[in-house]
């Protein structure tokens, strides 16, 4: 018994030395670690070296300073590109029906006009109206219903396709079409017809089965596709002027992976080449890029097909904003013309290029970075607008258009920074319709000044480039800012005379109302 | 120190710095995006300065210290600071360097001054005259930051070429 309890006593004291040994030997490495960090921050080439690493961290991480515009109650409302502020009298956050019934009931009695807003991407005051309610749609935005077997969703309008994407991604389902972005409401991009780089599933309006509209007298009514008041014919590309889309059922598709398939091509190449992919290549979606450096300009392209590999996914994640900054880094660069823009054209093609045998997915696709877009230069500002020309009319216009934009504008006023080429499918819903018949749309990234006369002049050049695009059997985008004059605007859409003759129809209280209704349409 | 009026012109910078401060701040979160990047622009300025300061403490021939330079450097960055415009995008950009180079500039000219005969002379009097401005400054209305700025850094670079005439001279004999 002793023997064993001295044993144990000794093991006990031996297991104690040997932990305190161990202690006294950390603690010795600590001190030792300790002393030498405290002599290395004493040595001025290591806390040069700290600096040099911090400023580092630093630069990497300095934000993008983001536009700042949108609904405001105190001061002036504006949108995307803040070139029309105006002052309301009202925002209403949307987050029931029967509210939003109320406030639509009421107006019509008392004559209050109304606006609807989303993410307010449009650039023309389609958002809001002088003096008026502005209906924020933002909170409005609960994912209703998902039907796997149908593959369909039904969710409120104001919910964002990132919001879509983020509740039918686990499904392995993805939308049909949308923008390249998912930075915009599902109202709001109905309510413009919006359209993007899938080729094979027609306009968005076709994708929607069904909607839950609070119409211009304070109705909720359930529509779908033969409804016999037509009221989807005028509601989608409607810009807000026939009531609030409450919610909608839209059709979706598999979420499929893709293989990135990249081209370089001539300007006048293009047209042959993109009528054998939509006819004969296993491509679902596409969009190019037009050259506007000096030295390549409108001459050059580059395209990005994402091919059918039979395959789907369920896990890939959405990916978020990647390379910001760099991208911003490479846009700044070509900003500043000349030679810096040939650089910056050089780099475009280098990282397509990079893309070519890449997989995606379909959900992925559908979301492309934005916030190197971000543009905040005071005095200047950048806008977009869009021009639809028939297929076969392209390569004729695109030498046309040599005439009216200069190859270098290092020193002009007016800048042309980028021209995305999209498909623009054939519409057969919509009245004030962009695409008659099936089209290429140029998406044209503008900056200009925005004294008097430097407005006066983007306004004369994008007037000649409707002037031209029209007489190519074309059309241009009206989510952007007005610049076209009213002429242009008629003869672009031959619809606007039934579109508002049904408005008066269907509004007669003149309810729905907004800055871009009051200067094309009244 | 061999001049009487050198030996003010640490004063001169010290209680200035400290009177600027305040104006400073609120330029540098003007042109700070986030609070986030205003506390970074910070910690850039001082691990500059430990730097600086170890620049000056680990320098063999303290008798060129060339303290004129920092005077005129300090100034240089505060007129800069006066010049830019303030609504300019890439402005985060500039800032940083010249955090650094304040940072930098500081810690050097703070090694220089704590191993000077005047230096806790000069620590009593700075606090007092801080004082002393500051409730000066409290009835003045601040126009734009950036002026007070600009016109310290004016200062800054008197007091650089002061000590560069002041020094040559007085170094002339010695060089004979
Ligand atoms: C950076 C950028 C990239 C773009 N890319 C593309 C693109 O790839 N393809 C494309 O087609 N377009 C594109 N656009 C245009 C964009 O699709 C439209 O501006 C779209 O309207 C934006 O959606 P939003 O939620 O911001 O709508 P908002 O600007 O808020 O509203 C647009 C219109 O919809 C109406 N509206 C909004 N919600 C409702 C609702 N619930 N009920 C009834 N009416 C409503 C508004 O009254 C307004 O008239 C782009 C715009 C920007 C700024």
């Amino acid at each position: 018994m002793t023997v064993e309890k001295n044993i144990r006593f000794f093991s006990v004291a031996a297991l104690y030395n040997k932990i305190k040994t161990m202690k006294i030997h950390n603690m010795t490495i600590k001190g030792v670690t300790m002393q030498r960090l405290m002599e290395l921050l004493k040595k001025p080439w290591f806390l040069g070296s700290l600096v040099v690493v911090f400023v580092a961290v630093v630069l990497w991480n300095i934000p993008i300073e983001k536009r700042k515009y949108g609904l405001s109650q105190g001061s002036l409302v504006t949108d995307y590109t803040g070139l029309l502020p105006q002052r309301v009298e009202r925002i209403v956050k949307a987050e029931n029906r029967q509210d939003l019934q109320r406030i639509v009931k009421e107006a019509n009695k008392d004559g209050q006009k109304i606006s609807v807003a989303g993410l307010q991407h449009s650039q023309g005051g389609h958002t809001y109206y002088k003096d008026g309610v502005v209906l924020d749609m933002r909170t409005f935005n609960r994912i209703l219903e998902i039907d796997e077997q149908q593959k369909t969703i039904r969710v409120e309008a104001g919910a964002s396709w990132e919001d879509v994407q983020e509740a039918i991604q686990p499904h392995g389902l993805a939308l049909k079409v949308t923008q390249s972005q998912s930075i915009f409401t599902i109202g709001g991009s109905l309510s413009v017809n919006a359209h993007g780089r899938d080729i094979r599933f027609g306009s968005m309006a076709e994708t929607v089965k069904e909607m839950t509209l609070l119409t211009p007298s304070g109705e909720i009514k359930t529509i779908t596709r033969d409804d016999p008041d037509d009221w989807m014919k005028y509601v989608f590309g409607g810009y807000g002027l026939f009531g609030v889309i409450l919610d909608v059922t839209l059709e979706l598709t598999e979420n499929d992976i893709y293989t990135i398939h990249t081209e370089q091509l001539k300007t006048d190449q293009y047209e042959t080449y993109f009528n054998e992919l939509l006819t004969h290549r296993n491509t679902a979606m596409h969009y190019a890029r037009v050259s506007v450096a000096p030295s390549t300009f409108l001459d050059e392209m580059v395209v990005v097909n994402y091919d059918y590999t039979e395959k789907q996914d369920h896990k890939t994640v959405l990916k978020k904003e990647q390379g910001v900054r760099l991208s911003k880094i490479a846009l700044d660069v070509g900003r500043q013309g000349g030679a810096l823009e040939d650089l910056f054209w050089g780099t475009q093609k280098l990282y397509i290029g990079s893309l070519d045998g890449k997989e995606i997915t379909r959900n992925n696709v559908m979301r492309s970075e934005s916030t190197f877009m971000e543009y905040t230069k005071p005095g200047r500002v950048e806008v977009l607008q869009e021009f639809f020309v028939p297929i076969h009319a392209y390569g004729d216009y695109i030498n046309d258009l040599k005439q009216i934009i200069p190859s270098n504008d290092r020193s002009e006023d007016f800048k042309v920074h980028n021209i995305t080429v999209r498909y623009a499918a054939k519409d057969e819903v919509t009245t004030l319709n962009y695409a008659k018949e099936d089209m290429l749309g140029l998406v044209v990234l503008i900056q200009h000044g925005l004294k008097e006369d430097e407005i006066a002049n983007a306004t004369t050049l994008i007037q000649n480039w409707t002037r031209l695009t029209l007489e190519h059997g074309g059309t241009y985008y009206l989510p952007y800012y007005r610049y076209q004059t009213k002429k242009q605007f008629r003869d672009s859409y031959p619809g606007w005379e039934e579109f508002v003759e049904e408005k008066l129809r269907k509004d007669p209280n003149s309810v729905f109302q907004n800055m871009f209704y009051e200067h094309y349409l009244k | 120190m061999n001049s009487k009026s050198v030996r003010y012109l640490p004063l001169v910078v010290t209680v200035g710095q400290v009177v600027i401060f305040p104006y400073y701040i609120i330029w540098l979160k003007q042109v700070s995006l986030t609070f986030t990047l205003f506390a970074w622009f910070f910690a850039t300025f001082s691990f500059s300065a430990a730097w600086g300061y170890r620049i000056y403490q680990t320098k063999k021939n303290k008798e060129q210290s060339y303290v004129f330079i920092i005077y005129a450097g300090m100034g240089i960055v505060y007129v800069l600071i006066g010049l830019i415009k303030n609504s300019y995008e890439y402005l985060p950009y500039i800032v940083l360097p010249l955090q650094v180079t304040l940072g930098l500039l500081q810690g050097y000219f703070r090694a220089w001054h704590s191993e000077q005969d005047t230096y806790h002379l000069h620590a009593v009097h700075h606090y007092l005259i801080v004082g002393f401005m500051m409730i000066g400054f409290s009835f003045t209305r601040i126009i734009s930051p950036v002026v007070f700025i600009a016109i310290f850094g004016l200062l800054l670079c008197l007091c650089g070429f002061w000590d560069f005439i002041r020094r040559g001279k007085l170094s002339e004999p010695k060089k004979v």
